[in-house]
């Protein structure tokens, strides 16, 4: 067994240390002896995304927001849409995730158009939501305890065709009103959640992964991996807020 | 002087006084309570002192140190704000301290480090002669914010001091942009390309993208991080030629390196009383902002050569049979230079991660994944042990195991008191990387223990 991952835009969108997640995702396929392939796609590379069995795509800085969109806007768009609806599996965080949605609109009004995959928009605020964080999942995402680090100042709304990622337990989330955090939608992840979210969180990146395996190769069992270390980690700020 | 001018030289004297009698450091609150009386204080006393203000991502504390041990080579009359009070209470206190009741100033010269962010409020009160500024790095993004940001502040800190002579790091293409957009006067230093390492882009880069025009750049050579020969091949911005720079590096050793430096045009041999490369960037910086001070090179090369700088950079501790040796962290990039200097060490060790999440820390604990922690890894059964610490010590532990530490030779420990006796039994040199916060606590416990200088002092 294999999986194919693509990380989105490596160059400009790896704040935060969300590389982390492409580490962890790789290393808990190593050690159960199950091959794994990370592809960059940097700006300007083309790749067709059928070739892959997962995307990642980090959160980004303001810096380079205009380049970004200006590659996106030449066709990786349509593309990233017909493959989030052929059942692809993404994990996008932050920027990323605010990416798959429809628009930006900036705290003065001006509209940013983004990719139009999943069935939401964000706004932009003054406050800046900062902070751990926790959330638990929605049983079909996975239904675990999430622990991350947020820090957004977008207020993201869910339309009626994604299904939030999970409840907000402590922290902001989508927008600090809803109670929502992230968006669930066909096999698309989508989360505000920094930290990075993956290594601290290993349920979740094992659902992540028996996602995507299921789907290339219809059924996967994950052997169980000593977590004593991640769940130390994940209980010890579970415990603090 | 004014009247609340001198009442505020006053009470800022008397809360240090109070301050050093219970044993506290003092370093900000007298002059955080004293610029309440007198908003324009420092200005006041500033203006008859001649001053480098040293700002920047990484380095600022090391440049600093050299800056002072050359002055102290030359016999000026100077002093330094030596605590890490960075920001403008404690730069404030700093003078406060060297200045009479009436508010004469008692010394001629200072060395001051500046916290970026609060460069813009300091630079315009402090008019320095030269301002240093080191490099620029992604640093406590949940405080600092995008990298770009950071860089304003700067660019906005200078134009309150428009006579100063900016010292930029050429190799920097965010810091070396400072001198197209500003009138001042501007020298540069770096590493030249027959100096720096040969190496591959890195995975992650602070700064991919032009400042001015937003296209990638390309590099003819990179000496760590972002850092190295960049230009854009749209717009022409690109490197800068270094008017100090660093032109063949001879030795890196654990204990200092021997390079060979330009001095506006003069080739001369450097010895640095520290290690790692990027302490090669602090001593260019310092080369160049002492001769531009008017000091001369030698004067500059012979304090190179000699200065100590304590205070969790490098600073050596008499614990363990063969001492430990203290190197703060704070970012991805000086951590990964810290990592990258460990694999220059030739002989077995023992290491000590202490990661907190206080609010000079940072809260985001996430950078520690944009370090190449990897490179511990690489060290083999050279890293016979690593003991993770701190209140963040579980993400530590996630973060070396993945990065591929056999987990046998990780161990948990977040008492500082049981730390140091392991410590203390160790037979291998101990290499200890603290965050800021961590630094500050660890530090007490050791010279509690072992005996060393606190950290006003």
């Amino acid at each position: 067994m294999e999986l194919k991952i693509c990380h989105m835009y490596p160059d400009v969108l790896n704040l935060y240390g969300d590389r982390g997640d492409i580490i962890c995702l790789s290393r808990r396929l190593q050690w159960r002896g199950i091959g794994v392939q990370v592809t960059r796609l940097p700006i300007g590379r083309q790749a067709a995304l059928s070739g892959f069995d997962l995307v990642f795509i980090g959160g980004g800085q303001d810096f380079e927001q205009q380049v970004l969109l200006e590659d996106l806007h030449r066709g990786k768009d349509r593309e990233i849409r017909a493959a989030v609806e052929d059942g692809l599996p993404f994990l996008a965080i932050c920027g990323g995730y605010q990416m798959l949605g429809s628009y930006y609109e900036t705290f003065d009004g001006q509209r940013c158009d983004f990719i139009g995959a999943l069935d939401l928009y964000t706004v932009g605020s003054k406050k800046r939501m900062i902070g751990n964080y926790k959330f638990q999942c929605e049983p079909e995402a996975g239904g675990s305890l999430v622990v991350g680090f947020e820090n957004h100042s977008g207020k993201t709304r869910l339309g009626g065709s994604v299904r939030p990622l999970g409840k907000v337990l402590s922290g902001y989330g989508n927008n600090g009103e809803d109670g929502t955090e992230g968006a669930h939608y066909k096999n698309v992840f989508g989360t505000y959640s920094h930290g990075p979210l993956l290594p601290k969180n290993p349920a979740f990146c094992d659902h992540l992964l028996q996602t995507a395996l299921e789907r290339k190769y219809g059924r996967a069992e994950l052997e169980p991996l000593d977590d004593a270390a991640e769940l130390f980690a994940h209980d010890e700020m579970a415990k603090r807020i | 002087m004014r009247f609340n001018a001198i009442l505020a030289i006053l009470l800022c004297k008397a809360l240090r006084l109070f301050s050093r009698l219970v044993h506290r450091g003092g370093t900000a609150m007298p002059g955080r309570y004293a610029l309440k009386l007198c908003p324009e204080l420092l200005s006041l006393l500033a203006k008859d002192v001649r001053t480098v203000a040293i700002t920047g991502t990484n380095g600022k504390t090391t440049s600093a140190r050299m800056v002072e041990e050359a002055f102290a080579e030359k016999g000026l009359n100077y002093f330094a704000n030596r605590s890490g009070a960075n920001l403008i209470s404690g730069i404030t206190t700093e003078f406060v301290m060297n200045c009479t009741l009436t508010g004469k100033m008692r010394k001629e010269y200072a060395v001051i480090e500046c916290d970026e962010a609060a460069a813009r409020t300091v630079f315009g009160q402090l008019k320095p002669q030269v301002i240093l500024v080191t490099n620029l790095f992604r640093d406590q993004l949940d405080r600092y914010g995008e990298v770009t940001h950071t860089l304003e502040n700067i660019r906005q800190a200078i134009q309150g001091a428009p006579e100063a002579l900016l010292c930029l790091n050429a190799d920097c293409s965010l810091t070396a942009s400072l001198a197209g957009d500003l009138p001042n006067r501007a020298v540069f230093y770096g590493i030249d390309r027959g100096a720096a390492p040969s190496r591959p882009k890195p995975e992650i880069s602070d700064a991919t993208h032009c400042i001015r025009c937003k296209t990638e750049y390309e590099y003819d050579y990179i000496s760590y991080g972002h850092l190295g020969g960049f230009r854009c091949p749209r717009c022409g911005y690109r490197r800068p030629a270094a008017d100090y720079a660093v032109t063949d590096v001879l030795e890196l050793r654990p204990d200092g390196s021997t390079a060979r430096m330009r001095i506006k045009g003069e080739v001369r041999l450097v010895d640095v009383n520290l290690p790692a490369l990027y302490n090669l960037y602090n001593a260019a910086g310092a080369l160049a902002a002492v001769t531009e001070m008017g000091l001369g090179a030698d004067t500059a090369i012979a304090a190179l050569g000699r200065f100590q700088c304590g205070f969790g950079r490098m600073e050596r501790f008499g614990l363990g049979k063969a001492g430990a040796k203290m190197m703060l962290v704070k970012n991805p990039a000086g951590c990964s230079q810290v990592i990258e200097f460990l694999q220059t060490v030739r002989e077995h060790l023992v290491l000590v991660l202490c990661l907190n999440d206080r609010s000079a820390d940072g809260t985001d604990v996430s950078w520690i994944w944009d370090a190449d922690f990897e490179g511990l890894a690489a060290l083999g059964s050279r890293l016979e042990k690593v003991v993770v610490s701190g209140d963040r010590a579980g993400d530590m532990r996630v973060r070396i195991k993945y990065a591929g530490v056999p987990q046998e030779r990780i161990q948990l420990e977040q008492d500082y008191g049981a730390l140091v006796d392991w410590m203390a039994r160790q037979e291998k040199p101990i290499y200890i990387m603290p965050t800021y916060t961590a630094m500050l606590d660890l530090r007490q416990e050791i010279i509690q223990r072992v005996g060393g200088r606190e950290f006003w002092d």
